[in-house]
């Protein structure tokens, strides 16, 4: 028997062959499952791939990837496993000792991973750079003394004082992370871009404002397995646009509006996973300025906005409510703060006595998005309720945060401000010491006994003492009534169904290395 | 009388005066018709649909929908009014000086129109609203910059036409003073087509504030413009399409209006125009 198509067949047959071709180019649905590789949506392009100046999470997702530490945060928790270290160990509040893996090796023929790099790695944290600079996290080191080398695998970190945090802020952290001191002194800036480490992935490509691939290390010889052999990283600026790049199936896993998540989860290969943050979302008066130097003035703000409305107008009754400044999940976690409900008659009862009975005028300034916006929207008609009259003032993000240069905060009257969390309290309690005021103290708050509380939190070893600490500094805090917490965040996904995500419990960081196939 | 019932012959004269009617109508009675104040925030209602309750729904601050685009009719013509009104006798001050100065002043005028010109409205608009901050001042003053052209330009090539007619020499012998001239005499002669022209500009307005505002650089919360409102029902659209729909009829409606008034009133004033039709 013969086939001899006739040429409508051909046309037909070869329609319907590019039809279900193209099908599954455009949808998820349709396409064959190529489980090898992940496309995931960052929400801006990589900027600097030296652990030491890194820009922010995006950076430190791939670095984690690409460079081992001596240790690295475990999936989905705060807590740490050994990477590069076969043995760490505290020998003493100012000393840790280590011991390398054999065999671990650097990628571009950089040679073996030694403690010589170790030593390289994190002083570079202690010493000004090139041009005689701090590098950009040189804080996260800021109680190291010296790193000894023992031996050639071998060595033992010396500290200037205890440090508990230096574990969850630099060890496990980018600040930790290994680099190749040959790497670094053949490619002098270009670090920041060519990306040398001895972990899980290599960065096998970077095309700035359209992709990074990540692969597979073929040589890697450490304890921490990847599950995919590429991740593509695309960056989406735009939640909205994410959202629907999620939908066509052009990406397989991005963070998403959790208003968005019902509607994402009706989607038949989409699962949405949600995590309560670790950040803060605060606003408050600058209290240097009148007439917010008046603590009653600002109680009366505290008691006249309904922080209940704005978690229900602006965050649609999803988010958490914030009464201190540690997350729930952190230690230092004030669980007893004071619930400020609002009281409009207490309220304009501390405006009459502070001399203010008919009100005033003043500023709000936030950072220009929709749900700033709407909280400044509900902050503006409660304070109307008391005869104070807000402006919103909402600032692009880069005019924004430039208020945290050159003492640009003097000027601000209220500002609403959200900053990420660390798992640290320390990390937290430092934006609000004396000496961050010109910079991230917007408030421009100072109180001794806070400063020492949160250099005493640096350096105490013991939890249960350590969580006291912060708990009497969030207590300044509150009595300082410059602080009005709205809420810790809380972080939605979007992943494919057969896509098990690896975020750490702040939301922000990702370990790629953890991202793994759903089991059923 | 006449031009009214010439209009409503037009193609959509009728429903252009309608809708233009309506608008000013609802702007005017604001206060009297709206059923809620059009900032008042009642966060438990958020993103509701239309009910009984709340005719068109709610936004996603509760704030009751048809009360604010009632009050954003005000925000759209006020400010588009106020914005024709500054561009046009600027405008027109301009064009007719410049017709009637020294060949000097006349060519830097235009130079001047011809610079504003030749950047887009919207572009322009932004920029100017970039570098001097939003707030309905602003936009109102900067906007009214960017049409002082439009009615400058049609206003000295009408003054240039007419300078040299019998009538204006006329005046001129009898030893009336130049502004006697412009204020009895040009004016009134040149005035017909820069009234079309504005018309026709006042959906352009609508159009640029609503933009501005959209993209938050226009009438600062809670004073609700379209633009403003149009922004919201885009971020929550995913909840709630009810926002986005009702204030972009709102846009269409007026700008569709006062389009069709302005060719509808150039076709009736036309003498050209009125022949053939």
């Amino acid at each position: 028997m013969t086939f001899n198509p006739t040429r409508r067949q051909v046309l037909v047959g070869g329609a319907s062959l590019a039809t279900i071709v193209a099908l599954g180019g455009v949808h998820p649905a349709f396409a064959g499952a190529d489980r090898a590789k992940i496309t995931v949506r960052v929400e801006k392009d990589l900027s600097n791939l030296d652990p030491a100046n890194r820009s922010g999470p995006i950076d430190l997702n791939v670095i984690w990837s690409v460079q081992q530490g001596l240790i690295s945060f475990k999936p989905g928790s705060t807590e740490w496993e050994l990477d590069a270290a076969e043995e760490l160990e505290q020998v003493s509040d100012t000393e840790i000792r280590f011991k390398l893996r054999s065999g671990l090796a650097f990628t571009g023929g950089y040679g073996d991973l030694t403690a010589e790099d170790v030593k390289f790695s994190f002083e570079r944290f202690i010493k000004p750079d090139a041009e005689g600079k701090p590098v950009t996290y040189a804080k996260d080191w800021s109680s190291l003394d010296r790193v000894e080398v023992t031996a050639p695998l071998e060595g033992r970190i010396i500290l200037k004082n205890p440090a508990p945090a230096l574990y969850t802020i630099a060890l496990a952290d980018g600040s930790g992370r290994i680099v190749s001191k040959k790497a670094f002194e053949a490619l002098g800036k270009d670090i920041a871009t060519k990306l040398i480490g001895s972990g899980p992935y290599v960065l096998k490509e970077w095309t700035p404002r359209e992709q990074f691939v990540l692969e597979i290390n073929p040589d890697y010889k450490g304890p921490i397995k990847a599950h995919f052999h590429q991740i593509v990283g695309k960056p989406i600026g735009e939640q909205k646009t994410a959202e629907i790049a999620f939908k066509s199936g052009e990406i397989d896993f991005t963070a998403i509006d959790p208003e968005n998540g019902k509607s994402l989860a009706a989607l038949p290969d989409a699962s949405i996973t949600e995590i309560p943050a670790i950040d803060y979302v605060w606003f408050g008066p600058n209290i240097e300025k009148a007439p917010f130097d008046d603590i009653r003035v600002r109680q009366a703000i505290r008691y006249a906005v309904d922080i209940d409305a704005i978690l229900q107008g602006a965050y649609s009754g999803l988010y958490p409510r914030a009464d201190a400044l540690l997350a729930p999940s952190l230690l230092g976690h004030w669980k007893d703060a004071p619930v400020h409900a609002r009281d409009l008659e207490k309220a304009q009862a501390l405006l009459a006595e502070a001399g203010h009975a008919d009100g005033f005028k003043t500023k709000l300034t936030i950072e220009a998005n929709a749900r700033y916006e709407a909280i400044a929207q509900i902050i503006q008609a409660n304070l109307a309720e008391v005869g104070i009259e807000v402006e919103i003032e909402a600032l692009e993000s880069a005019a924004y945060w430039a208020l945290g240069e050159n003492d640009a905060s003097k000027d601000l009257e209220l500002s609403l401000i959200k900053f990420n969390g660390k798992f640290d309290p320390g990390f937290q309690t430092q934006w609000f010491t004396s000496a961050q005021v010109g910079q991230w103290n917007w408030q421009r708050w100072k109180n001794a006994d806070f400063d020492a509380l949160h250099e005493k939190g640096g350096v105490t070893v013991d939890p249960a003492e350590r969580e006291k600490i912060y708990i009497e500094a969030q207590k300044l805090l509150d009595e300082s009534a410059a602080f009005i917490w709205i809420t810790h965040n809380l972080n939605a996904f979007a992943s494919r169904k057969w896509l098990k995500p690896g975020v750490l419990p702040n939301g922000n960081n990702w370990l790629y290395t953890a991202f793994t196939q759903a089991t059923a | 009388m006449q031009a009214f019932i010439a209009l409503s012959r037009r193609p959509g004269g009728t429903f252009a005066m309608l809708a233009v009617t309506l608008l000013c109508l609802v702007a005017i009675a604001a206060p009297l018709i709206a059923p809620y104040a059009p900032n008042a925030i009642a966060p438990a209602n958020r993103l509701m649909e239309p009910s009984w309750q709340h005719l068109l729904g709610t936004d996603h601050l509760g704030r009751d929908i048809l009360s604010r685009l009632i009050y954003g009719a005000r925000v759209a013509l006020g400010i588009s009014l106020s914005v024709i009104a500054i561009s046009l006798s600027t405008g027109v001050a301009l064009g007719i000086a410049a017709a009637l100065s020294p060949r000097a002043i006349d060519l830097a005028v235009v130079g001047v129109f011809d610079i504003v010109t030749s950047f887009p409205s919207i572009i322009l608009a932004l920029a100017l609203v970039a570098v001097f901050g939003p707030g309905l001042g602003n936009v109102v003053l900067l906007v009214s910059i960017v049409f002082i052209p439009h009615f400058g330009r049609v206003a000295r090539a009408q003054t240039i036409a007419i300078r040299n007619s019998p009538f204006i020499e006329a005046e001129k012998v009898l030893g009336a003073e130049t502004w006697r001239v412009v204020l009895h005499h040009v004016t009134p002669n040149i005035i017909g087509p820069i009234f079309v022209l504005a018309c026709m500009d006042i959906p352009v307005v609508i159009t640029i504030e609503a933009g501005l505002s959209f993209l938050g650089l226009g009438v600062r919360p809670p004073l609700a413009s379209w633009g403003n409102l149009l922004n919201d029902g885009y971020t929550y659209l995913d909840q709630s399409v009810w926002l986005a729909t009702f204030s972009g009829l709102a846009l269409v409606l007026a700008t569709l209006g006062f389009a069709l008034l302005g060719e509808a009133l150039r076709d009736t004033l036309d003498p050209k125009l009125r022949k053939a039709l």
